[in-house]
């Protein structure tokens, strides 16, 4: 249905993107030191290390189960929405424990972005309201000219404009599951943050809402810094420029085999498993 | 077996595909036994739900005929009953059986809503089904108990909560009370026995109705919205306001009206503290009023036969009332996000 017209434009839409008018000139650098996590008595990572540098896209690979979306969710203090949720470490954004009890939880969910596996747009709003849903809940005001614009221009870095420019009023849910993944793209984009977490963004996605995903990465990675956890290894190949093999052995909490530049995790591999992995021989 | 006359494809024929009727088939395998007997059941009981009710609507509405025959339409607009005078009438009644409701709705509303909101969005997970059960154990509490609460406990003080509200919202009708309120002594009889007492104690006896439907909707909220809001840099209650909320909308309402339904025909409670009044008023505060159900009660020992009937006709009229309203809610639970999604 929504594939047919968009195959024409597979081309990437991002240049039709205003420059002048990015708020962020760069993203945040995040670095997680000695991270472990656990669920109740059971511990899913261990003391798991990894610098994501700002303006970077960092790609978590590694099996089903190994905690990436564990450790992406510590990343914004989304881990401990889980009642019997536990951590340890430090996870510093430009220098400073985002788990200092000094920072407000909302303030840093706002800065550290995350797009989530299943779509999952406001259905009661609409697609201008789901937009601009990170400004009203964090109680930020907009004049009527500004919001226009960034909704336009929040759209627009998702790839979406041009297929809902006409229909803003419509509710979010009468979307298509790829459309409604970059509707929630854009919402994320709006707050301006300075990192965005995607955990298998493009999973439930079909191919040319992917590519739009993959173009909107490369496009905002200018300003915003990218984790993303990705079970694609060729997404990952084409969009990241740094990846981290997580790994959970039989039993044992996950942690990071391997981590470096997207070429060598891909090309030259310093450890076995991680080239089973890549090479797809592998869990 | 006349299939089988028929050559089924005649070589004559050119067509190769073989004919197939182009209506709808049937693909219903049939059902295993066992759940033959599971619907069956299920069936009848659900059927002999329906017909005890159809039975009671029709049973009151044929006992009423007579009395509407007899008063006509002046039995919904007079508002005494003085049946030694020939004069019968519930408009009195129905005005009261309101106040009280509204009474009790506005007590129940907010506190169903905070209850069941903390349950549901506040409190620690192992606290939460200790809080549930207390309040089934609220819905437990057996009627005449919430009217002795009602009568020794919450009477003394809410004589003076209605003096209060008098004295400085005196001005509004709904808050007036025949009395003068700066008069010392003031006259506490003028407060006690009043429609307000009588609501805050079906207001405890809503309660646990409203809040478990409540918090069974707000329960359901999904997390994929609720983590799209806090990830988005939402307090709590910001989370609650643009997810919880709007999502659990039908089942707030339907929850308020289903109590509703059930705060109209209390009665023991209201038997127990109002004095019986006759007059149409809407002074809440105020010394006596009357509901149907407590009229009802109230007089169906001493009634004679043409005095049943009019009685049976006022419950006819409470019955149709709570059947709509009870309807209305089925309708607006099942219509919303959070009823269609089971
Ligand atoms: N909410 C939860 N409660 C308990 N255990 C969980 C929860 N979420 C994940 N886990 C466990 O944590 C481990 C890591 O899960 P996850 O981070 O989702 O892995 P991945 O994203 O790499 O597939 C798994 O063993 C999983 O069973
Ligand atoms: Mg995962």
């Amino acid at each position: 249905m929504t594939t047919a017209p968009e195959v024409n434009s597979l081309i990437p839409t991002y240049t039709d993107a205003p420059a002048t008018d990015v708020v962020h000139v760069r993203g945040g650098s995040l670095n997680a030191v000695g991270v472990s996590a656990w669920f109740g008595s059971n511990k899913v990572l261990e003391k798991v290390s990894l610098e994501m540098p700002a303006n970077t896209v960092t790609a978590l690979i590694g099996p089903s189960g190994c905690g990436k979306s564990t450790f992406l969710r510590i990343l914004n203090r989304m881990h401990e929405l889980v009642p019997s949720a536990k951590l340890s470490g430090q996870v510093l954004l430009d220098g400073d424990d985002i788990y200092d009890p000094g920072h407000r939880i909302t303030e840093t969910r706002k800065r550290i972005g995350m797009v989530f596996q299943k779509p999952n747009p406001f259905p009661a709003m609409s697609i201008a309201d789901n937009v601009t849903a990170g400004l009203k809940l964090t109680g930020t005001k907009i004049g009527k000219s500004d919001r226009e614009a960034l909704i336009e221009r929040s759209l627009t870095r998702a790839g979406l404009w041009k297929e809902v420019k006409d229909r803003l009023k419509e509710p979010g849910s009468a979307l298509s599951g790829g459309q409604q993944q970059r509707l929630c793209i854009a919402r994320s984009l709006a707050v301006e943050p300075e990192v965005l977490l995607m955990d298998e963004p493009c999973s439930a996605l079909d191919p040319t809402s992917t590519r739009r995903v993959e173009e909107t990465i490369h496009e905002i990675k200018d300003q915003v810094t990218v984790v993303i956890v990705t079970h694609n290894m060729q997404q990952a190949a084409r969009v990241s420029q740094q990846c981290a093999f997580f790994l959970a052995q039989l039993g044992t909490p996950g942690d990071i085999v391997e981590a470096g530049p997207t070429t060598e995790i891909f090309g030259n591999p310093r450890d076995p498993r991680t080239e089973d992995y890549v090479n797809g021989r592998f869990g | 077996m006349t299939a089988l006359l028929d050559p089924p494809s005649a070589p004559s024929a050119p067509e190769p595909t073989p004919q197939i009727d182009d209506v709808p088939r049937s693909i219903d395998p049939g059902l295993p036994p066992s759940d033959r007997i599971f619907f069956g059941v299920s069936r009848v009981i659900g059927f002999s739900v329906f017909i005890i009710m159809a039975a009671i609507g029709l049973f009151l509405g044929f006992q009423s005929i007579p009395t509407f025959k007899r008063y006509g339409f002046s039995f919904l607009t007079e508002s005494a009953w003085q049946p030694d005078k020939d004069v019968v009438g519930i408009s009195a009644v129905l005005v009261g059986t309101f106040t009280v409701a509204l009474v009790a709705m506005s007590i129940a509303f907010p506190l169903a809503l905070a209850t069941s909101l903390y349950i549901s969005e506040y409190a620690p997970a192992k606290f939460k089904s200790f809080l549930v059960s207390m309040v089934d154990l609220m819905a437990a509490v057996p009627s005449i108990v919430w009217g002795l609460w009602g009568f020794f406990l919450i009477q003394p003080k809410a004589i003076h909560l209605a003096h209060w509200l008098h004295t400085h919202l005196g001005w509004v009708p709904f808050f007036h009370v025949d009395t003068d309120p700066e008069a010392s002594p003031w006259a506490q009889t003028r407060y006690a026995a009043s429609a307000f007492i009588a609501g805050i104690a079906v207001s405890m006896m809503v309660l646990p109705m409203a809040a478990a439907v409540m918090r069974q909707v707000f329960s359901q909220a999904p997390v994929g919205e609720r983590e799209a809001a806090l990830g988005l840099g939402a307090t709590r209650w910001g989370m609650i306001r643009s997810v919880v909320l709007p999502f659990g909308r039908g089942g707030i309402i339907g929850g308020t009206m289903l109590s509703l339904g059930r705060a109209l025909g209390e009665t023991i409670a209201v038997v127990l503290i109002v004095s019986p009044a006759f007059d149409i008023k809407f002074r809440p505060l105020e010394i006596g009023t009357s509901t149907i159900s407590q009229l009802i009660a109230g007089r169906f020992g001493e009634a004679t036969s043409s005095q049943l009937a009019a009685l049976l006709t006022a419950g006819f009229v409470l019955f149709i009332i709570t059947l709509i309203i009870n309807t209305l809610a089925a309708m607006i639970v099942a219509r919303s996000r959070s009823g269609a999604q089971e």
